[in-house]
């Protein structure tokens, strides 16, 4: 039974009040239509699943219904770091300006 | 009075003015207050408690808590029943009945023992296979599984959750130290011990803390723990699970205790912890010694003689033979001996025994035998004799030749197992001290410390020292005090012990192959030679023996037997235990009831109805129920005498010809507002809404990024930022959170937000060529002409006094109007529209003539029709996907994916069964020849089907193999009862095509 | 054997709801709301404001639960959409909530079988409130002055919550007051 600190509410609360949303920072498409089907295919089904540290969407929904984001060890279960909804990937590398 | 030939005359912790009566297979027996039922069959002369689970042998009380693997008894009768419970556990009360778990026919197993070898089910009953159906029935029925109760459970339980800075597992001396020095610091602190008194080993032994009994200082500890404020002392709770981040179950006996079923209040209630920082004293287990028939009742742990002895005033024999390898059991001699029994000798396995409790017993008078090992018991149904025998320095071999003492009683000492099973919930590997001779805790991270006992601290001193300092250090770590102790070092007078000698297998005159059975695990009769046999046989992993021999397999997860059964393993492949390991453990601590674990959640609130405002009409209305969801929705109404049929068809046709009334509350609706709001639908929609005029309605697809039909409703413009839309009932909360994921985390920058409505709004459909003349009767300000208020409209305005949304959509192909109003108006308003529709014959009608009105129509239900892999093209709703928004929306992209352009896909049908009478089962497959043999290539599969009263014949909607350009071809479907219905496919919309009616 | 006094529950008649969203940092919401409701915006995580017959609960970082006399909704809906000029919504939910007062001494304990959330007193004083599990619903539990808790939960849940609740609180004695 998990516990986690929901960044917005600034509170330890349990795993039964949040849900999983998935893998968090998922690059989408700028241009989906620009895609062949095979790269469409990969983006839709195809996601890290890492063992280890795994950063994750997770929902507040009994609580404050705020998306945010977990960085959560799979192997240990410990919740590394939280953050809100729309801070940039912090392992992303650095966008270049064109 | 019935004896209790045991019963010491005075002494222990119990009430003799309080004599209880109970049974014991029938045989009427009595205890006193306090005892348990163990201690209880013990006064009383029992010696066989229970037959092995393999080969039947009898078995006596071998412990007095937690690991006993022999007294494992059924309590009670009939749905009051409890299999399985532990004789030592039970707090004894008036009225008890027990009886052993599994007391079936086994003398046949006993009889077949010599076949029952480790790995004994994959060996002697898998050839040939054909026997082995017999095999098993023969052996499940004979093995001791126990027995379920035979009806509701009449007791009721419940859940409580805890937070605390500090929860301490364990009140023994540790336990105490450390909860006192928490609470003390100003933590919240929570201990809990599974027996009925707080103590623990401090009530079974005979020690003193500074110049005062033992029990003594756990009264005063527990008062100064009692007056700390928020310090929560539970007894008879066990804590049986730690999980992640520091969450405990535990479980309480609130009343097992009184007997009575009619006590009343809660039977069990399971707490569930969240701790910030927890100290687990969970003190040890002692370890027994693996000898020849050492499974005969009278061959009991030392410790467990003791407190026997100490605690319960029983004597559970006259001549005792203790059989040790250290110091400490020795007090288990002298204990024997102040009682004014005979201790026949002392066998310690030392050849140089020499501690001061040594001294003390050698002073007091009694026999010292060192150098030797009991090495096997002899007797019938209980210990006569004791056969021992000089073992060699090394322990494997015998010196010279074995000699037997007459006793009734074996007591045995082979040191100490810590009660490790917690920590290794967490998944923390325990690992091997060679200076403990034990598996110690790992370490438990920041949050999580271990005192006494359990970390292999053998004397009472070091107990409370080291329970004090954790209890100081986990209330600092949670905030509280600056992790010094206050409690003063006690003085328990003990004196320091000689080292123990380790001894995991005793060696016997013959090999152990042939020896007579060394019992490792007595639960699952686990024996020294099959672990051997094992290892003979290629299995090197701990974790794999555990599953060959069934070691450790109990519901006592080898509390007693683990430690032996690894060094015996060690040593058969020649390693060091600590290369072998040990198995992990996981929960629960000790076997619970599946009431704990279900809680209130049982009966009526298993799980949660949601009702609308109107459900007290429908209930008083006789309706039947669908359960949509968690929704309870009216289905139908039957009258009296009316078949579901007749009801059905009266409903539909009061629709289609009158005035008929809907409640639909049940609907998701999510009210959207932002200067955004229309980009936002425009993304999530495959219609678009950046167009619809404000005071329309639009019918809107939503898929997910797969393409595939996801949900489905209507959508109106109430103002120019603001939208109310309609989701499915069953998906509501899937919709909203859904929308939410994107508005939050990929479209931040739209202004807009979503708010659910669905629980503000009742909404009552009024349906039928009459109902605007229903509507008329209650409404003034609303104008309901054909021409003012057009299909697909919403009007604003009062519905009987109420303010009120009026839209006029349909999913029943009739003139409708949907009658929103705020719930706490909804029976009001649904009462006034029942009264003015009575001149009309207003008809309420349910979710079943819902579904036969839209396949009329042929409107899909998302959920039903569809399957999460269907496209709006499959289901010919191309017209409702507009593919030149400005903006894609979510699934566009896979619309065009290759595989979704196939022309054999899966499309939406029509079906007109050849007899109009016969309606097809829904889920029926369709194939397009009869009577082939299967395998036969599947063309597609009913997925609605309903008789229509108005068309009088039977109706389907299927998903068929290019389905859209087969109109016309005939399709068989057979069924299970061997009928084959053959139906033609034809148009999915059965009635009105051109929607006359709905825009009347 | 029955705890004296027990739990009181007692649902409150006659509330308006209104869920708001806004831009905390806006100064015109901040304005609008003190000067329609009389009341401050919390922006304290998981605490409410109030005056006299009004409270503003935190529900989110860019929302919030006002509750209001009933009859009073549409009046402070249209002054906020009149002064607001940051991103605004305003739904008036007053149907689709029960009100209800949870007291007595062992109200806590029923509130410890219904949710995972630590209500003690030094986590969870007056002036708290939180959105939380309660039993298989939800519910938005608020602290209030005198130490009783107010639940406000959805309408279609009521039956379920309020047999949960008696079932609960039974063993403590419990007089219950639906409306």
């Amino acid at each position: 039974m998990l516990h986690i600190r929901c960044p917005y509410c600034q509170e330890m609360r349990s795993e039964e009040e949040f849900s999983n949303a998935g893998e968090a920072h998922i690059r989408r498409p700028p241009d989906p239509a620009a895609l062949s089907d095979a790269e469409w295919g990969d983006y839709l089904h195809f996601r890290k699943n890492p063992r280890g540290p795994h950063r994750e969407v997770w929902v507040h929904t009994a609580g404050c219904r705020r998306y945010f984001n977990v960085l959560r060890d799979t192997v240990s279960y410990e919740i590394l770091d939280v953050y809100p909804a729309g801070v940039p990937d912090p392992d992303a590398p650095e966008e270049t300006t064109p | 009075m019935t004896a209790q030939p045991r019963r010491l005359a005075e002494g222990g912790r119990i009430d003799r003015s309080r004599v209880l009566d109970f049974t014991f297979h029938g045989r009427a027996m009595q205890g006193y207050a306090g005892d348990t039922l163990a201690s209880a069959l013990l006064a009383n002369g029992v010696d066989v408690v229970s037959r092995s689970f393999k080969y039947a042998r009898p078995r006596g009380i071998v412990g007095h808590g937690p690991e006993e693997p022999n007294a494992i008894l059924h309590l009670g009768n009939g749905a009051v029943s409890t299999p399985n419970l532990r004789a030592t556990e039970v707090e004894l009360f008036d009225g008890l009945e027990a009886r052993s778990t599994g007391s079936g026919p086994q003398r046949l197993v006993g009889a077949f023992s010599r076949f029952l070898p480790a790995g004994f089910y994959y060996k002697t009953f898998m050839q040939p296979p054909w026997l082995w159906m017999t095999w098993e029935r023969l052996l499940r029925r004979a093995a001791g599984f126990g027995e379920a109760p035979d009806g509701r459970d009449p007791d009721t339980y419940d859940k409580m959750n805890h937070h605390c800075d500090v929860l301490v597992v364990g009140a023994g001396p540790a336990g105490l130290a450390a909860a006192l020095e928490a609470a003390r610091a100003g933590a919240r602190v929570l201990i809990a011990d599974e027996r009925p008194e707080f103590g623990g080993s401090l009530l079974a032994r005979s020690l003193t803390v500074a110049g005062t009994s033992g029990a003594d200082w756990v009264e005063e500890t527990m008062a100064a723990l009692s007056s700390c404020p928020d310090a929560t002392l539970l007894p008879r709770a066990t804590v049986s699970g730690y999980y992640d981040h520091n969450f405990f179950t535990i479980l309480e006996r609130r009343t097992d205790h009184l007997g009575d079923a009619d006590a009343g209040g809660t039977r069990q209630r399971l707490h569930r912890v969240r701790a910030r920082q927890s100290v687990l004293a969970t003190g040890a287990i002692e370890r027994p010694l693996v000898f020849a028939n050492n499974d005969l009742p009278g061959v009991m742990l030392a410790s467990a003689v003791s407190a026997y002895v100490n605690r319960y005033a029983v004597a559970p024999g006259d001549r005792l033979v203790l059989f040790t390898t250290n110091d400490g059991a020795y007090q288990t001699a002298m204990d024997w001996q102040r009682i004014g029994r005979e201790v026949v000798a002392v066998v310690d396995a030392r050849q140089h025994p020499e501690g001061a409790l040594v001294q003390s017993a050698m002073e007091a008078g009694i026999d010292v035998i060192p150098g030797h090992g009991v090495i096997e018991a002899l007797g019938r149904a209980r210990v006569g004799s004791a056969v021992i025998a000089p073992l060699d320095d090394q322990g494997d071999t015998l010196a010279s030749p074995s000699r037997r003492l007459e006793c009734d009683l074996i007591a045995q000492s082979g040191g100490w197992s810590p009660t490790l099973h917690l920590s290794s919930q967490t998944g923390t590997r325990p690992r091997w001290s060679g200076a403990a001779a034990a598996f110690l805790p790992g370490a438990l991270g920041e949050r999580g410390l271990c005192a006494g006992a359990v970390t292999g601290k053998r004397s009472l001193r070091e107990c409370i020292e080291e329970g004090a300092s954790a209890g100081a250090l986990a209330a600092s770590r949670a905030g509280f005090g600056d992790g010094e102790t206050t409690l003063a070092t006690p003085d328990t007078g003990e004196s320091p012990e000689a080292s123990s000698r380790a001894l995991y297998l005793v060696p016997h005159e013959k090999p152990v192959s042939r020896a007579p059975k060394q019992f490792v695990d007595l639960q699952t009769d686990v024996t020294a030679a099959d672990i051997q046999l094992a290892a003979r046989e290629g299995y090197t992993s701990v974790e794999h023996v555990k599953r060959y021999t069934a070691l450790g397999f109990g519901t006592d997860q080898g509390k007693l037997g683990n430690v032996n059964g690894v060094a015996i393993l060690a040593d058969a492949l020649g390693q060091e235990i600590d290369a072998t390991g040990t198995t992990m453990f996981r929960p629960a601590y000790t076997p619970m009831t599946f009431g704990a674990a279900a809680g209130r959640d049982t009966g009526d609130m298993f799980d949660p109805e949601r009702h609308t405002p109107m459900h007290a009409w429908h209930e008083a209305h006789g309706a039947t129920w669908e359960d949509v969801g968690r929704w309870k929705r009216p289905r139908y109404y039957p009258q009296p005498g009316e078949t579901m049929r007749q009801a059905v068809d009266r409903e539909c046709l009061a629709v289609r010809d009158g005035v008929a009334i809907f409640d639909a509350s049940t609907l998701g609706k999510i009210d959207i507002q932002g200067s955004d709001a229309a980009v936002f639908l425009d993304r999530v929609y495959t219609t678009g809404f950046r167009r619809l005029g404000v005071g329309r309605c639009r019918y809107g697809l939503m898929l997910h990024e797969n393409g595939y039909i996801f949900d489905d409703g209507v959508t109106a413009r109430m103002a120019e930022n603001r939208y109310l839309l309609h989701t499915t009932t069953g998906n509501a909360e899937a919709v909203y959170a859904w929308l939410e994921f994107w508005r939050q985390t990929e479209w931040r920058e739209l202004d807009v937000h979503l708010t659910s409505v669905t629980d503000h709004w009742a909404t009552a459909a009024v349906v039928g060529p009459q109902s605007r003349d229903v509507l008329r009767k209650v409404c003034t300000d609303i104008d309901f002409d054909s021409d003012a208020f057009r299909f697909m409209d919403v009007r604003e305005g009062h519905i009987a006094g109420i303010p009120a949304r009026v839209f006029r959509i349909s999913f029943s192909g009739e003139l409708s109007f949907e009658v929103n109003v705020p719930a706490n108006h909804g029976r009001h308003v649904w009462d006034a529209l029942i009264e003015a529709g009575t001149e009309f014959d207003i008809t309420p009608y349910g979710t079943e003539a819902m579904h036969v009105l839209r396949a009329e129509k042929g409107f899909i239900i998302v959920g039903q029709d569809t399957d999460g892999s269907v496209t709006p093209a499959d289901v010919g709703m191309d017209w409702a996907v507009r593919r030149n928004k400005a903006y894609g929306f979510l699934g566009d992209r896979s619309l065009t994916l290759a595989h979704h352009l196939r022309e054999d896909r899966f499309q939406l049908v029509g079906l007109a069964t050849a007899d109009p009478a016969t309606v097809l089962p829904e889920g029926a497959q369709l194939v397009e020849e009869p009577g082939h043999r299967p395998p036969v290539a599947m063309e597609g599969h009913v997925t609605s089907s309903y008789y229509s009263a108005r068309l009088s014949r039977s109706i389907a909607l299927a998903m068929v193999k290019r389905g859209s350009k087969r109109t016309g071809q005939i399709l068989y479907a057979p069924l299970a009862d061997g009928r084959i219905i053959s139906a033609t496919i034809v148009s999915p919309v059965f009635y009105d095509p051109k929607g006359v009616r709905q825009n009347a | 054997m029955p705890e004296a006094p027990g739990v009181e529950y007692r649902e409150i008649p006659g509330r308006g709801c209104l869920n708001l969203r806004g831009d905390a940092d806006d100064p015109t919401l901040r304005d609008a709301t003190a000067t329609t409701l009389g009341t401050e915006l919390p922006t304290e995580p998981c605490s409410w404001q109030s005056s006299g017959d009004t409270r503003a609960c935190w529900l989110g970082p860019d929302e919030w639960l006002l509750i209001v006399p009933d009859g009073e909704q549409s009046r402070v809906e249209q002054q906020l959409r009149e002064a607001v000029s940051g991103p605004l919504s305003v739904v008036d939910v007053s149907g689709g909530f029960v009100h209800a007062n949870l007291g007595g001494d062992n109200a806590a304990k029923v509130l410890q079988k219904s949710s995972p959330y630590d209500f003690h007193p030094r986590n969870f004083p007056p002036g708290r409130c939180v959105q939380t599990v309660f039993a298989q619903a939800g519910a938005l539990v608020v602290a209030i002055e005198d130490g009783s808790f107010v639940l406000i939960f959805r309408r279609s849940y009521a039956d379920y919550l309020v047999h949960w609740i008696a079932d609960a609180a039974e063993e403590y004695g419990y007089p219950m007051h639906r409306t």
